[in-house]
């Protein structure tokens, strides 16, 4: 494949976009978190644009592997948000019988 | 060949990833969602990371996405009734001209760093292995980065505990301790 890696960046730009744009606007909780994974996998593909555009570098020796190692770690937190956020939407949903953030204002109040 | 196909996955990670903000119901979102990985595994596979293309269906399609759907029929939020009715003014006018000014800005970003770091050349064929071996990876994650694997390891057990202690059914101070098997 010979896309050049910006294009790889500019794709990762366009998902956090959208990502954030559903983190902001959507009001349901579970939505909210699949747009952060949106975001997670957006920084992930950075990582692996910035890992492959130096391991095809003109001179590079092998590939460099710190994009792919980081990219793992990002993984696994994703899996961990997810499942801390869900476990969080079920008590929600059972002290108030809703998932609308709307609900949320105690703090406020 | 290649080329023309990333492309084509990489429109269909965006539009699907606009399909989860903008679907009404929850499951519309999760079907969506899925669309975006598979398409983003596959650009990952193009990029030449086999293994982490496999991590990426493995972890995410087989696990979280399973969990989220879980959560969702188990608060019966798929039903086309129970629609939140909050995301309705989802797209007032302040909201979009806030959106919109985001967008813009981003893309002027980064259309700008793009122009100023100059075009990045591809000097080499792809390694036949791809850019991800396994042993180097293994050889990265247990010799330089051993102290941040410990650490997720550690974060991996505290999210277990912290889970079954969040999703417990919590019992009230007077409510009497469950009998076992001897009910009136």
């Amino acid at each position: 494949m010979n896309v050049p890696s910006e294009h790889l960046l500019v794709l990762a730009a366009i998902l956090f976009a959208v990502g954030a744009a559903g983190f902001f606007l959507r009001r349901n909780v579970i939505v909210v978190l699949m747009c952060i994974e949106i975001m997670l996998n957006a920084a992930n593909l950075s990582f692996l644009a910035a890992s492959r555009m130096h391991a095809l570098a003109p001179g590079a020796t092998g590939p460099s592997l710190e994009g792919p190692t980081f990219a793992i770690f990002v993984i696994v937190v994703a899996a961990i948000e997810a499942a801390v956020g869900l476990a969080l939407v079920i008590a929600l949903y059972r002290n108030r019988q809703t998932v609308s953030l709307d609900a949320l204002t105690d703090l406020k109040d | 060949m290649a080329d023309a196909l990333f492309y084509v996955m990489a429109i269909g990670a965006v539009l699907a990833s606009l399909g989860v903000v903008l679907a009404k119901n929850p499951m519309q979102c999760v079907l969506c969602l899925l669309a975006s990985f598979f398409a983003l595994a596959t650009i990952y596979l193009l990029c030449g990371f086999q293994f982490l293309a496999a991590a990426q269906i493995l972890v995410y399609a087989g696990a979280i996405l399973v969990l989220f759907l879980f959560v969702i029929m188990l608060l019966n939020l798929g039903n086309p009734g129970t629609e939140d009715p909050t995301d309705v003014r989802m797209f007032s006018r302040a909201n979009s001209a806030i959106m919109v000014v985001v967008a813009a800005a981003l893309l002027f970003v980064t259309a700008l760093a793009a122009r100023r770091a100059g075009h990045m050349p591809i000097g080499r064929a792809m390694p036949e292995e791809g850019l991800d071996p396994i042993p180097g990876l293994a050889s990265e994650m247990f010799g330089r980065y051993l102290l941040p694997f410990e650490a997720i390891s550690v974060l991996l057990l505290a999210t277990a505990v912290a889970v079954l202690v969040l999703a417990k059914r919590e019992r009230r101070p007077g409510e009497r301790q469950p009998a076992g098997g001897d009910a009136p």
